[in-house]
């Protein structure tokens, strides 16, 4: 007889498993969604600061080289030249090539170096403008290692969330809610708006018409679809993240048929709405009619 | 013999086990005395296994003495009464692979009850927690291949001559079919696999759209 099963041994057995258990409990309740809520909110403190620090040393060196900050759009790409150039003279073709640049913007870039309209610039200067530069590349690669951490928790934690809405948006949607706990019991309606919680009081306040989109409008399916679609739109999506959130909640495992209901569902939804709808004549309220984007523009010039 | 005691209050048939962690309760279930021995309550609108057995399912399926391996354990709910039924001298190895939930199972019933042992593990996996064979494989963990699931691990752990208690919930399986068709179908499943299945019981009004499906291998 095999000694499996015997009752000194089912003892041992269950003080070994009581602690198994308890250790993945203990695990499980370090709330992992909750640091890729931090992480989400980081990436995007990364990005603005990123954007600051980038155009301001690129403007910076733009009174020595005007014509470069012209010919290269990416600021980051700008401060590695700055940071390995130093000034207007150091721009070596060697070094231009090494940066991945093709045979004839670097002739242009060296043609314009050496008509440059740009002023001279101080030892002292350029120091402070390599300064910004290196901050720049130093954030965008700490920026990088953000955005790889958040697919991978996504991956991990929320992964039907993420298969509807990607990594990102679906991140930014659970920081919203406060967790994935939270993200799970809320409604559809709510997931559909959250992040344009201004635009819903002040329909509320003054009786113009609530949002479509909060958040969501930075999903590829609803901000490329037509105007028209897009509630329609955001509102199928919305559906699929509540039910996602709840599944990577309470089960935790991955349904390859939420995604797939999802696009049967869009699909129907262009085929359906494909012609916009006949225009309504203009109503009195109209101009307080503002829906979440339009609103984000607005707030910037009433500021 | 069962462990199980049923009786009639105020019109209502209801279901009592054994306290085995004396004084201490799992949810809110009533505490009662029965000639000098505490017994809990057993409610069928949260247990569908009490729901099952004041359905017409035999109360001996489980007995003192047995060993059940229970496949879903969820916070502990049934589980909790599985233990009281088999007594010190059964066990129950529980199984349920969300953190989140089975910690309630851990506290309130693992720690508490000697005859229980729990795993935070995937059910697709018996290997993980095949440490005894066992009378009962009791399923409940609510898949669209749950049956699969719940063959795999009577393959893995039951004995020969040994019962599969399995709850189906059509809905999870399939949302359109109608829930008879959902409930042939699964018993078919298990037939083709050389089980032989005694009783379906659906579980209404307690539950809307579950059976219970008991079945035996043969000796
Ligand atoms: C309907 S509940 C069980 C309720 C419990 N039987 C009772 O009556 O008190 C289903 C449980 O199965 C768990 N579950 C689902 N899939 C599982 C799997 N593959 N392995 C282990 N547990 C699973 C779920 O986390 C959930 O807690």
């Amino acid at each position: 007889m095999s000694s499996e099963g015997t009752q000194g041994n089912l003892d041992e057995v269950r003080r070994r498993s009581l602690q198994a258990a308890e250790e993945a409990i203990r695990a499980a309740s370090s709330r992992p969604d909750l640091h890729l809520v931090q992480a989400i909110q980081a990436l995007d403190d990364a990005d603005k600061f990123l954007n600051i620090t980038a155009t301001r040393a690129a403007e910076w060196y733009g009174l020595h080289f005007p014509e470069l900050t012209q010919m290269v759009q990416d600021n980051v790409a700008l401060c590695r030249i700055v940071l390995s150039a130093g000034k207007r003279e150091g721009l070596t073709p060697e070094l231009l090539q090494g940066r991945g640049f093709t045979e004839k913007k670097v002739e242009a870039i060296l043609t314009a170096r050496d008509r440059s309209k740009g002023g001279d610039i101080s030892d002292e200067d350029l120091a402070r403008v390599r300064a910004l530069a290196s901050l720049a590349v130093e954030i965008s690669g700490n920026r990088d290692k953000l955005n790889e951490y958040v697919e991978g928790a996504m991956k991990r934690i929320a992964p039907n969330v993420r298969e509807v809405a990607g990594a990102t948006i679906g991140a930014r949607l659970m920081a919203k809610a406060g967790g994935l706990d939270r993200l799970a019991m809320l409604p559809a309606s709510t997931i559909q708006i959250l992040g344009a919680e201004k635009a819903l009081f002040r329909a509320l306040r003054t009786g113009a018409r609530p949002p479509k989109h909060g958040i969501l409008f930075q999903h590829e399916a609803v901000h490329a679809a037509p105007k028209w679609q897009r509630g329609k739109i955001a509102r199928t999506i919305a559906n699929k993240i509540a039910i996602a959130a709840r599944v990577d909640y309470y089960r935790g495992t991955e349904e390859a048929s939420i995604r797939s209901g999802l696009d049967k569902r869009l699909e129907s939804i262009r085929e359906k709405y494909k012609e916009p709808p006949p225009r309504q004549p203009e109503r009195r309220e109209r101009p307080q009619r503002r829906d979440g984007d339009r609103d984000r523009r607005q707030k910037h010039r009433r500021r | 013999m069962s462990r199980v005691v049923r009786e009639e209050r105020h019109g209502r048939r209801f279901l009592l086990t054994p306290n085995l962690a004396r004084g201490t309760r799992v949810y809110n279930e009533e505490l009662v005395l029965r000639g000098g021995v505490e017994y809990r309550t057993w409610d069928p609108f949260r247990s569908k296994l009490a729901a099952a057995m004041l359905k017409g399912l035999p109360e001996d399926v489980i007995r003192e003495g047995d060993r059940v391996l229970y496949l879903g354990t969820s916070t502990g709910t049934t589980p909790s009464h599985v233990s009281d039924i088999v007594g010190e001298t059964g066990l129950v190895i529980g199984v349920e692979f969300s953190a989140r939930v089975a910690r309630e199972f851990v506290e309130n019933v693992a720690r508490k009850r000697n005859n229980v042992i729990p795993y935070v593990e995937d059910a697709r996996d018996p290997s993980k927690y095949n440490v005894a064979k066992v009378d009962v494989v009791y399923c409940d963990i609510a898949q669209p291949d749950q049956t699969e699931i719940a063959l795999e691990n009577c393959r893995a752990m039951l004995k020969p001559g040994g019962t599969l208690l399995l709850v189906v919930k059509a809905r999870s399986i399939d949302v359109l079919k109608d829930p008879r068709v959902v409930f042939g179908e699964e018993v078919k499943k298990l037939e083709r696999a050389g089980l032989a299945v005694t009783s379906v019981i659906e579980l209404s009004p307690f539950e809307k759209d579950h059976a219970l499906v008991a079945a035996k291998l043969a000796a």
